[in-house]
């Protein structure tokens, strides 16, 4: 039964941690067009809790990516230098898109398995009805 | 055929390898893109079976002897072999994965089968049917 409730709990950390990247990636996308954003990226963590083998996720701390602000002329803009350019964000919507994509899918993936673990742990109790 | 109930004691084994199965799917699931990560596995139960059954080893049937209470399960998650790797270091393939998860499952279902089946005959020996 422990087995069962660890595999819960892993894959509920699992689905925790694809939401938190999902919401770094619509906080890029939403800033895409702000000057001197950069994108915020996170990496996950394996984390053993106690002396059992169980290995939940977790996602580690947030960084930001350090390639270099798109360069945007436009002479009219408040922010503009002299030679009429102002730093844009680093934000690439393709890269951000394919990111919540792949998050969507692990997400599922993890969901399939609690599913399966719920499915599993019910058939055993069922064995005690009757 | 009821002297020992073993048919018992093995589908619980089996059921028992397929929830310690099933943490370990959905440990790699959830890491599939941690960095650095590898995938784990156990050994299929019918090795575990075979080599728990050759083991030639005093089993402790009470609760005053002292040999074999520190024999190993066989359920000791080990990481993966052969499986390529990520950039980052991660090993999982959620397709593997997938197919283990179903694997598990039929695994289960089928040891709780057997466990109710054999329920019923015995039941139905003692005449409540």
């Amino acid at each position: 039964m422990s087995d069962f409730a660890n595999s819960l709990s892993v894959s509920a950390s699992g689905l925790r941690a694809q939401s938190q990247r999902l919401v770094h990636v619509s906080e890029n996308i939403a800033n895409a067009d702000t000057p001197g954003y950069r994108r915020k990226t996170v990496a996950f963590e394996t984390e053993f809790k106690g002396a059992g083998a169980q290995g939940t996720v977790a996602p580690g701390p947030v960084q930001l990516d350090r390639r270099e602000l798109a360069k945007v002329y436009d002479p009219g803009h408040p922010l503009a230098d002299e030679t009429g350019q102002y730093d844009g964000s680093n934000v690439d919507l393709i890269i951000e898109i394919a990111d919540a994509r792949e998050a969507q899918r692990s997400y599922e993936a993890n969901l399939k398995m609690f599913e399966q673990a719920r499915q599993m742990s019910s058939r055993l109790m069922e064995l005690l009805r009757k | 055929m009821f002297e020992k109930l073993d048919i018992f004691r093995m589908s619980h084994a089996m059921a028992t390898h397929a929830g310690a199965r099933q943490a370990l799917v959905a440990q790699n699931m959830a890491n599939a893109d941690t960095p650095g990560y590898g995938a784990q596995d156990i050994a299929p139960f019918q090795e575990v079976f075979e080599a728990r059954r050759s083991a030639a080893v005093p089993r402790a049937t009470r609760e005053g002897h002292l040999m074999g209470q520190d024999m190993p399960s066989g359920l000791e998650p080990s990481e993966r072999e052969g499986m390529q790797r990520d950039p980052n270091g991660n090993s999982v393939a959620l397709e593997t994965e997938m197919l283990n998860a179903v694997e598990v499952k039929r695994q289960h279902d089928r040891a709780i089968a057997i466990y109710r089946s054999s329920l019923n005959q015995l039941r139905t020996a003692l005449g409540r049917g």
